[in-house]
């Protein structure tokens, strides 16, 4: 099943393109990942999935559904994001877990979502300065799941985390992926973190596709330029 | 003419002394004495021939062109704010006429231009330094918060409930002046329409009768242009799909 199909997708912003004749195809259930190296326009192509920003030219669709005519309030309600850097709001950690509840007046159990997380309770009523920066990105992830999402969509959840936090936070995400059967598109410029976590994977560089297939078949029989040097951290 | 002539003479002698005393201040005091001499010369002449003017229509086209000044600089103040000057007007607008209507319709002022000029001035000037206020601080305020925004409008959250404690903060902001004026008026400061009724031969009471009308008049303006801003300026910084205009 596909889950988003993008077809020759442009985004000009301030008279430059920054994602250039852009198609691919993500399926459903899996962990796809976005790789590329800094600037060439990964969370540009992931903003696109939940219409924080819209494509210039091109064409996208969600579920077989021309992504346009979705309503966006359904669409966010199915699509749910998390940040790179977590930014909590309101007073206590669980204003985080409330506030997408309140927003679509549905019931929610802070207690259940937040030990999906694999975080305790009593973090619920912590001042939300006063949580570490891993525990609020997991508080980040626990309030996008409240609305029971389809698609996760994560730009480089993990890159304001110490190495073990890193590796709790890929596990965790893939136990969702796994247990919940949410769709994960993934954005990184780790290499090693692509191969731990992802089914699938596209390399975008200055704004172009340059190859897209299964990560085994990517690592180990690059078949662009650009990609054996990706893989050899020639371009950052 | 006699009476201005002796003022003018004690500011003479003022000047004197401060360049006996070398104080330094003598190019400021003598250009202040004869700037603010020309200057309200020139107002005087100005409102005498807007009194002159008894059309309704003239004194609403001269409301208009101060409607139209107010947002001019307004928007001036707020120049990153989107659409300033089209809000400014539109809000400036409303809440002048809103208030001048309901006080004319209940019959507490009429259309002589002695009530309509100097009270529309007051309350357009008021209701632009709010109107001011409130559109810089919001557009601030987002651009501080854009982050955060997106994070409420990935969480579902539409337009106007991603921006809804920026907006209200901004309104806050913006009431400030006007509800300070409330608190410390008759304490700390007679205003000068007061000052100036008392020393026309009005009667203290007489005075404050109309101050209070005034008072409430500009808070009014204030109160409906802001509520006007809280309800439409967030959305300029919006996409139909609800997405940050970048
Ligand atoms: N509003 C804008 N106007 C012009 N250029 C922009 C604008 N926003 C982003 N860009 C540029 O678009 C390019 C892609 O940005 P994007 O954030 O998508 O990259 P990225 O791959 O996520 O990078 P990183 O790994 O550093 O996060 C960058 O070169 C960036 O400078
Ligand atoms: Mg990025």
């Amino acid at each position: 099943m596909i889950l988003y199909k993008l077809s020759s997708v442009t985004k000009i912003k301030s008279g430059k393109k920054i994602l250039d004749n852009i198609s691919c195809e993500i399926d459903k259930g899996k962990i796809f990942v976005i790789m590329g190296p800094s600037g060439s326009g990964k969370t540009t192509l992931l903003r696109l999935l939940n219409r924080l920003e819209d494509p210039s030219e091109g064409e996208m669709f969600f579920n077989g559904e021309d992504i346009k005519k979705i309503d966006v309030r359904e669409l966010r309600k199915k699509v749910a994001m998390v940040f790179q850097i977590p930014l909590l709001f309101g007073e206590k950690a669980v204003d985080n877990i409330l506030y997408p509840a309140k927003l679509y007046k549905i019931e929610v159990n802070p207690e259940e979502v937040i030990e999906l997380v694999g975080l305790k309770r009593d973090i619920l009523n912590q001042k939300i300065d006063s949580v570490s920066v891993g525990q609020a990105q997991r508080i980040a992830i626990a309030r996008s799941l409240v609305l029971n999402p389809d698609v996760l969509l994560l730009d480089e959840p993990t890159s304001a985390l110490d190495f073990s936090s890193k590796i709790e936070i890929e596990n965790l995400i893939k136990d969702l992926n796994k247990n919940l059967g949410i769709s994960i598109i993934f954005v990184t410029h780790d290499l090693e973190q692509a191969k731990r976590m992802g089914d699938r994977a596209v390399l975008i560089v200055e704004g172009k596709k340059i190859e897209e297939g299964s990560i085994p078949e990517m690592f180990e029989n690059p078949r662009s330029s650009e990609l054996k040097k990706f893989l050899k951290g020639e371009l950052k | 003419m006699i009476k201005v002539f002796i003022a003018g003479g004690l500011v003479a002698i003022a000047i004197i002394l401060a360049f006996i005393q070398k104080i330094g201040i003598v190019k400021d005091l003598s250009f202040g004495a004869v700037r603010s001499f020309i200057q309200l010369i020139a107002v005087g002449y100005i409102i005498q021939f807007v009194f002159d003017l008894k059309g309704v229509l003239y004194q609403s086209l001269l409301l208009f062109i101060m409607v139209l000044i107010a947002s001019y600089t307004s928007r001036g103040r707020a120049k990153k704010s989107p659409h300033a000057f089209l809000l400014s007007l539109i809000s400036i607008f409303t809440g002048t006429f809103i208030t001048l209507g309901v006080m004319l319709l209940m019959r507490i002022i009429t259309t002589e231009p002695k009530f309509l000029i100097p009270l529309g001035g007051m309350i357009i000037g008021n209701t632009m330094n709010a109107v001011s206020i409130f559109l810089e601080r919001f557009y601030n305020e987002f651009k501080e918060r854009k982050n955060l925004i997106e994070v409420f409008l990935s969480l579902g959250a539409s337009p106007r409930e991603a921006s809804k404690e920026l907006v209200k903060k901004s309104v806050k902001t913006a009431m400030i002046p006007i509800t300070n004026i409330m608190k410390i008026v008759g304490i700390i400061q007679l205003p000068g329409a007061m000052t100036g009724m008392i020393l026309a031969g009005a009667s203290p009471l007489e005075a404050a009768k109309i101050q209070i009308i005034v008072i409430y008049m500009l808070s009014a303006s204030v109160a409906i242009a802001i509520s006007l801003l809280a309800l439409i300026s967030y959305r300029f910084y919006f996409t139909p799909s609800a997405a940050l205009r970048l």
